[in-house]
């Protein structure tokens, strides 16, 4: 079987506009990385002191 | 580079994920034989440094002192073909091509790491006067590593006829699975000795990837969603393949959104090209400017190097590299260990949330986005792309970490025992350097209409997150020092 190409692969790429939901997604994600950030530094300084 | 194996391994009766744990627990029950005073695995070979050839190659045990170097080097390799034999017999491999491989794979690897402990090259600063020179590269044993990094990737991209007839036995995600499953009893019992430092490690660790997994993965999304007009059967591997931990999240990844199969491996062939190009740079950086924080060193490895192999074969190198800096620079000795500890820790914690983070994709996928009507998504999805060699490197790592707490007077013969172990390990982890390199297709980048792929990669990964991962390494692993000898 030949091996498929990636340019092939790629031109059959549909268009996709950001939907809400990936809107969503990428916000809540970022946000609760950067707030739990915050977090949980403290805790492993404060709970888990070396 | 699983992407080529799991092709491979199609009606095999086992994965080659339960494989290494197979053989990783054969390998470290053989070494607790050491508990009641056996010495069955000191005949196994070990690469000293060495200014005079002779000196190269001795058994692990004193024991066996009377064993020549060569021999040890035969019969170790015996050892490991007939066990590896059986596994590739699991694996429904082509048996003839893999003795013929894995014999290729086993002696290149061996001769390289021999070649890395040229004196010249290998002996630290401390050790100039021991071995009668006067300068040295100061690269360590695992200079080895490097050399065998570089053999296989000549191989692989100048004499790829010759790279096919070791086909069947280029498994570098075998090699360093058992490898892994086999270290989990040896840093066992250096937690066992430091159990505060370990435990704060291990929270330290846990902490670390939940903040990359937020915060990569949606960055890397974002931009190839928005920037780069990937649709979301693309920009899914390729987000997790560039931020998580390259090829096993890519198919993990793409397989919960339903994305054609081809999708994650197209993605999988660049995150290989990319992990030797962050294997060769990244521990280096680190020992110019991170000797002060090995640990931090150590995390930023394993969240910045993607794949299983280049990660923990970079924190090798990586620890290597900062103990001799210190020593040199500081005067300080840290105990050996804990920077590649930190490493794996780091990078078992991702493996097991990729099956968590696939599970919330495919709930997302299916509940929001596809919207396929009478689709549920069940939780043993995630015990299917659960990575299976983890369980063995948690019950080595618990076992040993349990005797070294319970019963102190057996942490003399559970050193003894994990020395030997440790000492597979180290072969394991030259033959998936060497097998890394020869996987790794550099021609790939030329591929037309690979451009657009690999900027996005290029951008994302030394655009931030190896700087990202750098951050969070420091957030939480600054001040956090290995034991001092």
């Amino acid at each position: 079987m030949e091996e498929p190409k990636i340019h092939e692969e790629l031109q059959k790429m549909a268009v996709e506009p950001l939907l809400p939901i990936e809107k969503k997604l990428i916000t809540w994600s970022i946000v609760l990385g950067i707030v739990l950030i915050g977090i949980l530094v403290w805790v492993s300084h404060t709970f888990f002191e070396v | 580079m699983d992407t080529k194996v799991s092709l491979k391994t199609g009606e095999a009766k086992i994965s080659e994920d339960w494989l290494a744990v197979v053989i990783g627990l054969f390998i470290f029950l053989l070494s607790l034989t050491a508990f009641i005073n056996w010495d069955i695995l000191g005949w196994v070979i070990t690469t000293k440094v060495w200014t005079n050839l002779a000196m190269a190659l001795k058994p692990t045990s004193g024991n066996y002192a009377n064993l020549p170097g060569l021999l040890s080097l035969l019969i170790t390799y015996l050892f490991l073909l007939v066990i590896f034999m059986v596994g590739a017999y699991w694996l429904k491999a082509n048996l003839k091509k893999f003795v013929l491989g894995f014999t290729l794979v086993f002696f290149i690897s061996y001769i390289c790491w021999i070649i890395g402990g040229w004196a010249y090259i290998a002996a630290t600063p401390n050790q100039l006067d021991n071995y009668g020179i006067s300068w040295s590269l100061n690269l360590t044993l695992e200079a080895g590593y490097i050399i065998a990094l570089l053999a296989g990737l000549f191989i692989g991209n100048f004499a790829p006829g010759f790279s096919r007839v070791m086909g069947e036995a280029i498994r570098p995600e075998l090699y360093i699975k058992t490898a892994i499953v086999i270290l989990g009893g040896f840093l066992g019992i250096t937690a066992a000795e430091q159990l505060g430092l370990a435990t704060s490690v291990m929270f330290r660790g846990l902490c670390a990837i939940v903040e990359a997994y937020l915060i990569y993965w949606a960055l890397v999304y974002f931009i190839a969603r928005k920037y780069f007009k990937f649709s979301r059967e693309w920009a899914v591997p390729l987000a997790s393949g560039i931020s998580i931990c390259g090829v096993s999240a890519a198919i993990a990844t793409g397989s919960a959104i339903k994305a054609r199969p081809v999708v994650p491996i197209m993605v999988s062939s660049l995150v290989v090209i990319f992990a030797v190009v962050e294997l060769i740079l990244l521990p280096f950086i680190a020992q110019n400017f991170l000797y002060n924080e090995p640990l931090v060193a150590g995390a930023w490895m394993g969240l910045a190097v993607k794949t299983d192999g280049a990660a923990v074969a970079s924190g090798a190198i990586t620890e290597s590299l900062i103990l001799t800096k210190a020593l040199a620079e500081q005067g300080i000795q840290y105990q050996q260990g804990w920077i590649m500890a930190t490493t794996t820790t780091v990078k078992v914690f991702i493996d097991v949330f990729i099956a968590v983070w696939a599970f919330i994709l495919a709930w997302i996928w299916s509940a929001k986005i596809q919207r396929l009507p009478g689709e549920k998504i069940k939780a043993r999805q995630m015990w299917d792309r659960f990575p299976k060699f983890i369980l063995g490197y948690m019950f080595t790592f618990f076992v040993i970490i349990l005797i070294g707490i319970l019963l102190p007077n057996w942490v003399s013969q559970a050193k003894t025992a994990m020395g030997q172990g440790n000492v597979f390990r180290s072969i394991f982890f030259v033959m998936t350097f060497f097998t890394i390199g020869v996987v790794s297709n550099f021609r790939k980048l030329w591929q037309e209409g690979i451009g657009r792929l690999a900027l996005v990669y290029v951008i994302c990964l030394f655009g931030f997150i190896i700087w990202i991962g750098l951050l969070i390494s420091w957030l939480f692993f600054n001040g956090v020092k290995p034991p001092v000898l």
